[in-house]
């Protein structure tokens, strides 16, 4: 059972995570915006982010990833970051995972989410032996 | 504007391609009058210009193809330079030809005329007259002074060619009727030229302002699929915990019912990525490209299509030529496009069939073929098969699912990395997928 922190700014997808993690035992709480995330990262710390790349702008993810690491509750606490990046830009983000000044986030998955991706994703992160990329 | 200027580049080729033909009959013409006719002129001058057209065209083509190549960027006003000042060099040259070979007597005075359809094509109508006044002049001039005794008049020693020494009313009426042609041509055949000209520039601009629009429409299509994708991504994430168990079990109806939801929100949303990934690449001037394993990416694609044809106990090969391996391109669609020539491949080829992948080495340029010994493509439907949404006959009678779209995003791939695609194929004969790149895409 880990304590684990959504921030997502679309109620059915955080909704649909929520009863995914839950099932499997874990406490969810939920920040609707980047700055709320943030705030509650600071608040209580959590075992495990899940990031939503794209929410009131393009880069909202990003920055949210960059100041949550600026902060030392959370420096080392696993990020998963949810992307449709791949299929909007045809970038592939394998490689730049972890880069500290850029994306520095531990896993990231890409949208639409599968159930068992989720859980697989989110066990290997708990773990702490997350496999870089998807 | 920089078509336009194309255009009298072009022009100017075509121009230089006429004068050698202009050296060759100057050459053969006084072959003729010399060997048959014997008409006693001094050939020695006559063959020394026709020399001098020769070397200033070969000139004027190297001067040419060097700056065009150079990609000067005044080259607009140098070729239009070029273009004004051929002209009357030519003019010169005839006008010494005529004076050397009968003056006003000699019947090839007439080519002048062609002189001033050239002009009236390349340059601007005040140009076109300017050339005519100066051809006037120049006639006139070779007329009055061998008419004067001032220049030496090489007369035509044959019947009926001689009428300078007959007082100068033959002269002045030829004169006149000389003259007077020169400017009616100019005013006829730039009449002409002006219209297509204007109707050039009109079309030029329709093009423009369709271009403009197409890339509006793109933008509203690329918006709205968007956001129909997200809602769809939302509906899916909702309906997988419910499939799932997760919100506890379900009976056999409801789950069936639900299953069908969501397997229609795939389907739509499979339909809805292709259509964001065709608008995206429309809309993008170039794509991101870096060198990577072309090897590695067949692989990747046959690794993504190998279970389905599998299941259709389809024969799947493929292979890479030694020595082919790392290109320059934008490797997640090159993949993508040849898994999409291996699903297609696949999905059209009845159980027990063969799709093959081969790569070929082509020197600058790669080859990427798929062949199958499927159901092929019918004639009618060949020429269409890369167009947005179409789909062929045979292909909609067997498969009801299919976007339409795979094969438009594979083309403009290929237009991206500007190398090209198309198929082979006879109906019930199987089909052959091209796809060639270069192999240092920028």
């Amino acid at each position: 059972m880990a304590k684990i922190l959504i921030i997502d700014d679309d109620p059915d997808i955080v909704e649909s995570m929520r009863i995914i993690l839950e099932s499997c035992r874990h406490k969810v709480k939920v920040a609707k915006n980047g700055a709320e995330g943030l705030k509650e990262a600071k608040a209580a710390k959590y075992d495990l982010i899940i990031l939503d790349v794209m929410m009131e702008t393009m880069s909202t993810g990003f920055e949210v990833a960059r100041g949550l690491r600026e902060s030392r509750e959370n420096k080392t606490v696993p990020i998963l970051m949810l992307t449709a990046i791949k299929e909007s830009t045809g970038l592939d983000f394998n490689s730049e995972v972890g880069d500290k000044d850029w994306l520095p986030v531990n896993a990231y998955l890409e949208k639409p989410l599968k159930p068992n991706e989720l859980l697989v994703k989110v066990e290997a992160l708990l773990k702490g032996d997350a496999p870089k990329g998807k | 504007m920089r078509e336009q200027q194309d255009g009298l580049a072009e022009s100017l080729y075509w121009l230089i391609r006429l004068r050698w033909f202009a050296v060759g009959g100057v050459v053969l013409t006084t072959l003729f009058a010399d060997k048959v006719l014997g008409l006693g002129l001094d050939y020695g001058k006559l063959y020394s210009l026709a020399a001098a057209l020769c070397a200033y065209n070969f000139l004027f083509l190297l001067y040419l193809n060097r700056v065009r190549a150079s990609d000067r960027p005044d080259l607009p006003v140098i070729t239009n330079r070029l273009a004004n000042s051929q002209i009357p060099l030519d003019l010169l040259s005839l006008a010494a030809l005529l004076h050397f070979s009968g003056g006003p007597e000699n019947p090839f005075a007439y080519y002048f005329f062609f002189h001033m359809i050239i002009a009236s094509i390349l340059l601007s109508r005040r140009a076109s007259y300017l050339q005519a006044a100066f051809a006037s002049v120049l006639f006139l001039l070779v007329s009055g002074l061998e008419y004067s005794g001032q220049w030496r008049h090489y007369c035509i020693n044959g019947p009926g060619f001689c009428f300078l020494g007959e007082g100068s009313l033959p002269l002045l009426g030829s004169s006149a009727a000389f003259v007077s042609t020169l400017f009616i041509a100019v005013y006829m055949a730039s009449s002409v030229s002006l219209k297509l000209r204007q109707k050039e520039a009109t079309l030029r601009q329709a093009n423009l302002q369709l271009k403009e629009k197409d890339k509006i429409k793109s933008n509203y299509v690329l918006r709205v699929s968007h956001d129909v994708k997200e809602h769809l991504a939302a509906i899916q994430a909702c309906l997988d915990p419910v499939l799932h168990g997760l919100t506890g079990p379900l009976a056999p109806g409801q789950e069936d019912l639900l299953r069908r939801s969501y397997a229609r929100t795939e389907k739509l949303l499979v339909f809805v990525k292709a259509l964001l990934e065709i608008t995206r690449l429309k809309l993008s001037k170039k794509i991101e490209t870096g060198p990577f394993s072309l090897l590695k990416t067949a692989e990747n694609a046959v690794r993504l299509v190998e279970e389905r044809a599998g299941e259709k106990k389809i024969k799947l090969a493929w292979s890479v030529a030694p020595g082919v391996d790392i290109i320059n391109g934008a490797q997640i669609y090159i993949e993508e496009t040849i898994a999409n020539f291996l699903a297609n491949s696949i999905k059209y080829t009845p159980e027990g069939g063969s799709v093959e992948l081969a790569i070929t080495d082509e020197g600058e340029k790669v080859r990427i073929r798929v062949t199958d010994t499927g159901m092929g493509v019918p004639g009618d439907d060949l020429p269409h098969l890369f167009e947005e949404f179409f789909r062929a006959r045979n292909a909609r009678a067997t498969e009801r699912n299919g976007t339409g779209l795979g094969l438009s995003i594979a083309k403009e791939v290929a237009e991206k990395h500007k190398g090209s695609i198309w198929v082979e194929s006879q109906e019930g004969k199987g089909a052959s997928f091209y796809l060639i790149l270069p192999k240092n895409a920028d």
